[in-house]
């Protein structure tokens, strides 16, 4: 069948198609200058439609290679040559350059010393392939008559560099959808039409122009509605952290870049924004679920937190006193196990932790030296190359009595307490003080005055957004710069502006950093629940001295709560009831997961989750369970496989057909494996016409198939269906012509 | 063309004995040669509708020649009177009595010419024996030879003086088709081959009648399936739903049209009537069974036209019918 294709005389149709194959072929070319250092991108442009022309006219191999050849010539000696083509000094010079340069390069080639391949020699390869796909796609449209992988191809090959690189592809998808709609539907309209030829319905290959016309309207119709249609906002997060993180095989623990969120030891510099990544950092078996708390910091720089840091060698107390004896608490065990690739020195624990036991470390030698550190309340392993992988801790969760935080009095606070916890820049600026004596001037107690200043981020247009946050300049304060100018953040901008506020009205306060609770993932036996805590979890938040209860932690940001209880009256005492003010989420303390209906205006909110970053910040999230990038690279890997299967569905239905008459009874399967056959020739587009008798059509099927199978395979169907028999032959014997049909209808 | 063995006996050999034997005389006129085989067959006869000379009565004589059979023509004239076809009781002075004397009718193979010159009289005369397969003359009815075959021509171009034959007696014939001028090279064959001797007297017999008669009764037992009979009627039924047809074939026409299926499945030595069969033979056996209205003449829309469009409308049944056997 080959030869008479390529026979037929090329109509204006055909170059139609042709000349949509090759602007195909163009939006291939037009990002390659932004992703990569190539330049003088029009010259390859100009040389590939030279290439699509020659192609085209069907001008014969023994003069397309050489005019190919003379044209990557010109083209070098354009890029890389100087002077006139036709000159001696010029295109001469440029075309000895070439040759030397090409022998140059064929030996680095058999060396496989590829990255020294010089530029020119590059530029005659990137020729030679545009050549090679001139054909190609000749040999696509005319031969092969499909060009939808090829579309699918390029369609793929734009959204991966708009994804990956700096490439912005919002225009270029939409020609691309456009000329590939042109495409598929000429060319299919060829295709029919070739085939009305093979019957001798028609002689030439034409294109209407009222059917040009129908097309042009439905297509740019169609486009145009697409294009100004609403568009949601993306509904999966980003895959590109995920990928990059499994190709380049980095750690998330640690050490990424900074505008990834996510747990860090350096707060000296807050501020900017970050890229989401919900990879899991690790996962907790808790019965109490609580903000992991994994060290706080004490001294205001104006642009982030410092500590000097004093550890202890811990030996075998493990414990960190948070409260005060007073304050009731109930004793819980968690159990946390990092995720692959993960791994701290340092432990988080909720609420106070009292005891600890590794099960599993990394780098370790020999028995490991725990060091507490006393200020921040940070537990890790002396030695910071070892990590914990496992392991499992015994902690008091609290639960406050707001009376007696309210009777809490300031006056006893020690030395120690107010020195080091009611540090403030030299240079803050006053209005940050003006501020807080304003919000805190209504009340009289420590605790309702913290109460007031939490709540203050819960209104007075403060926004969460993790986009685009500014990092403060030199002499600006970081504070000072969130209150007043941005009023828009995340977890750092809350809790460091709440620390600072604090401090301003004289009530000692310190900056705790960890992971929120993180996400209900299973309920385990025994009451207990796995949470999944990952990046996005990182977070930020408050704690406040209370003489006589300890360190009370508060939640200035909006749509986070911890999980810590204050209760009007304690059992165990004998308190008043006070009224008092309660957060919304205070009322569900156990909920694992946060409000989102809380901001439900806020696209930014849902999506990012109520995430926190910079380098060390982190957040909540609540993205759905099933759009992970498991479930993404699944999805995926479903999607080839259902298009090979219909690629393949004629073999398939075949096989599937041929075993499944194996299995039945002969007579009655031989029939509905004829009627099988003349519904696959029916969609095969070679329908029985109504008058026609089987042999008719049998003959017709196999001058076009160029087998006998159908006429054989009739001859037998025959017999059964007018000769009112069973099939006498063995239908085994049928099997072969039947597969032999099938298969001739595929080619 | 099929690989099963036949249950018949005699079949296939004798037809192409039969036909190869008729072709000795009448040259490159093999199809029509098969429509009238299958005619004799069936027990059906032949209306052929062709200007003299194409060698019409060549071919009736070769084939009565090659199966021994009595063969008789009776030209057809305005005078001619029915007792001239059927015979005649003659006085016989000697006996006393009154003897039957044997028309030409009284044959095995009958070529009647020019049927539409004689009166309706006559025409009746022989039509009812094509029907009847017997005679009544003088009030006593008496019955063919067996096999009986007429093949009746009609000629076309001559109208002055004709009466033809009325639609409803046509249905009396099986087939109606045309011989046809022979081509250039063909009627270079008839010449060669009448130039010296006429093969027609060299003819011999390849078939003897008993074999015919088997041979029909053979014909008989072809089977047709539920399904080809479906096909049948909708055919027929076709004809008399067409919006040029005035009056449809009749359920004789369905009759006929089996009866030719399975005389041309047994030529073809199978034992079944498959939709080729029908399809093929079906122009022929309808083509005079239909009369057109006369919107459709006036707009020079032939018969044949409009079976060509029923065959190509109707839908050849491909699944077994649900009915049994």
């Amino acid at each position: 069948m080959k030869p008479s294709v390529a026979k037929q005389p090329h109509t204006f149709a055909h170059f139609l198609v042709y000349a949509l194959g090759f602007l195909l072929i163009w939006e291939w070319l037009r990002p390659i200058p932004i992703v990569t250092y190539t330049g003088e991108i029009h010259v390859f442009i100009l040389f590939a439609l030279f290439a699509f022309l020659l192609t085209f006219l069907r001008i014969p191999y023994y003069a397309t290679v050489p005019l190919l050849f003379l044209g990557s010539l010109y083209g070098h000696h354009y890029i890389f040559g100087e002077g006139r083509f036709i000159e001696r000094d010029g295109g001469g010079e440029s075309v000895r350059t070439f040759f030397s340069d090409f022998s140059h390069n064929l030996g680095l080639i058999f060396s496989w010393e590829l990255q020294a391949l010089t530029d020119p020699f590059r530029s005659f390869l990137f020729f030679l392939l545009l050549g090679l796909v001139a054909y190609l796609m000749y040999y696509w449209i005319f031969y092969i008559k499909k060009i939808f992988f090829f579309l699918f191809i390029t369609i793929v090959y734009i959204t991966v560099l708009d994804t990956f690189t700096p490439l912005d592809a919002s225009m270029a998808i939409v020609r691309i959808v456009v000329i590939g709609f042109f495409l598929v539907t000429m060319l299919h309209m060829l295709t029919v039409q070739a085939k009305e030829r093979e019957i001798g319905r028609r002689s030439a290959s034409y294109m209407s122009t009222a059917w040009l016309y129908t097309l042009m309207v439905m297509i740019l119709g169609a486009a145009s509605v697409g294009y100004a249609a609403p568009k949601f906002e993306p509904q999966w997060r980003d895959p590109v952290p995920t990928l990059e993180r499994w190709v380049m095989g980095e750690s998330s623990g640690s050490g990424q870049s900074v505008r990834r969120v996510g747990y860090g030891d350096n707060d000296e510099r807050l501020g900017g924004g970050f890229i989401q990544d919900d990879n899991p950092v690790f996962y907790a078996d808790v019965e109490q679920p609580g903000y992991w708390r994994g060290e706080s910091k004490d001294e205001y720089t104006g642009h982030g937190w410092v500590i000097s840091p004093d550890y202890v060698d811990a030996g075998d107390d493990i414990s960190y006193s948070l409260y005060a004896s007073g304050v009731s608490t109930e004793s819980y065990t968690a159990r946390l196990e990092m995720e692959d690739g993960v791994g701290f020195s340092n432990i988080f624990y909720p609420g106070q932790l009292t005891s600890l036991e590794v099960n599993e470390m990394a780098n370790a030698d020999g028995t490991p030296t725990f060091q507490i550190e006393r200020i921040g309340g940070e537990v890790r392993i002396a030695d910071s190359d070892t990590l914990l992988l496992d392991y499992q801790l015994d902690y008091d969760f609290p639960s406050f009595n707001t009376t007696a935080l309210e009777s809490a009095s300031e006056e006893e606070d020690s030395e120690a307490i107010q020195e080091r916890y009611l540090q403030l820049p030299d240079d803050l600026p006053d209005r940050v003080g003006d501020l807080a004596e304003d919000i805190v001037s209504d009340y009289d107690n420590r605790y309702d005055k913290a109460l007031a200043i939490e709540q203050y981020f819960g209104s007075n247009d403060f926004v969460y957004d993790t986009d685009d946050i500014p990092v403060p300049d030199e002499g600006q304060d970081y504070v000072d710069q969130f209150l007043f100018d941005t009023q828009r953040g995340y977890c750092d901008n809350f809790s460091t502006s709440m620390v600072v506020l604090l401090r301003s009205v004289d009530i000692p306060a310190r900056w705790v950093k960890g992971f929120t609770e993180g996400e209900s993932v299973e309920t385990l036996d025994g009451g207990s629940e796995r949470y999944e805590v990952t990046n996005g979890n990182a977070h930020s938040w408050v704690e406040v001295y209370f003489p006589e209860v300890g360190w009370v932690p508060f939640e200035p940001t909006q749509g986070f709560s911890t999980n810590v209880d204050f209760s009007e009256e304690a059992p165990d005492q004998e308190e008043t009831v006070v009224e008092e003010e309660e957060e919304d989420a205070q009322e569900e303390p156990n909920a694992p997961e946060q409000d989102e209906d809380l901001f439900p205006e806020d696209d930014e909110f849902g999506e990012a989750g109520a995430a926190s970053g910079g380098s060390d910040g982190g957040g909540l999230f609540s993205t759905d369970e099933w759009v992970t990038p498991k479930t993404v690279i699944i999805s995926l890997v479903v999607l080839v496989m259902v298009m090979v299967l219909y690629e393949k569905k004629h073999r398939l239905l075949s096989h599937y057909f041929l075993l499944h008459y194996k299995l039945t009874g002969k007579n009655k399967a031989f029939t509905t494996a004829y009627e099988r056959a003349l519904w696959l020739l029916d969609n095969e587009g070679i329908p029985r016409a109504e008058g026609e008798t089987l042999r008719e059509y049998a003959n017709r099927v196999d001058h076009i198939t160029g087998t006998t199978a159908m006429g054989r395979l009739t001859s037998t169907y025959e017999q059964v269906c007018y000769g009112g028999r069973s099939t006498g032959t063995e239908w085994t014997e049928e099997q072969k012509h039947w597969e032999e049909l099938v298969n001739a209808l595929k080619s | 063309m099929e690989k099963h063995a036949p249950e018949s006996t005699v079949s296939q050999p004798f037809v192409d004995r039969l036909i190869d034997n008729v072709e000795k005389v009448v040259v490159g006129k093999r199809r029509e040669i098969e429509l009238s085989l299958i005619a004799m067959l069936s027990g059906g006869h032949v209306l052929l509708e062709d200007v003299p000379g194409v060698g019409k009565t060549m071919m009736v004589r070769a084939i009565a020649k090659s199966l021994g059979a009595e063969f008789k023509r009776i030209q057809f004239t305005p005078d001619l009177l029915p007792s001239d076809v059927t015979g005649v009781s003659v006085y016989n002075q000697q006996t006393m009595d009154f003897v039957f004397r044997k028309g030409p009718i009284m044959a095995n193979v009958v070529l009647a010419d020019e049927i539409n010159r004689t009166s309706p009289k006559t025409q009746a005369a022989l039509l009812e024996a094509l029907e009847e397969g017997s005679v009544t003359t003088d009030g006593e009815t008496r019955e063919l030879d067996k096999p009986f075959f007429v093949m009746a021509t009609q000629n076309p171009i001559e109208y002055g003086g004709t009466y033809p034959l009325p639609e409803a007696q046509l249905d009396r014939f099986l087939f109606k088709f045309k011989i046809g001028y022979p081509s250039a090279q063909e009627e270079l064959e008839v010449l060669n081959r009448v130039e010296r001797k006429h093969p027609i007297d060299e003819l011999k017999e390849v078939l003897s009648l008993e074999e015919l008669l088997t041979m029909q009764k053979e014909v008989t037992k072809t089977y047709v399936d539920e399904t080809v009979k479906t096909y049948i009627i909708s055919l027929v039924n076709g004809t008399r739903k067409h919006h040029a047809v005035h009056l449809g074939a009749s359920p004789r026409a369905s009759i006929a049209l089996m009866k030719a299926g399975q005389a041309y499945a047994y030529m073809q030595n199978r034992d079944y009537v498959i939709p080729d069969d029908i399809k093929f033979l079906a122009p022929f056996a309808l083509r005079h069974r239909v009369l057109l209205n006369s919107d459709a003449k006036l707009s020079s829309i032939t018969n044949d036209r409009v079976i060509r469009d029923i065959i190509d409308q109707v839908t050849v049944p491909v699944k077994k019918a649900a009915a049994k056997r």
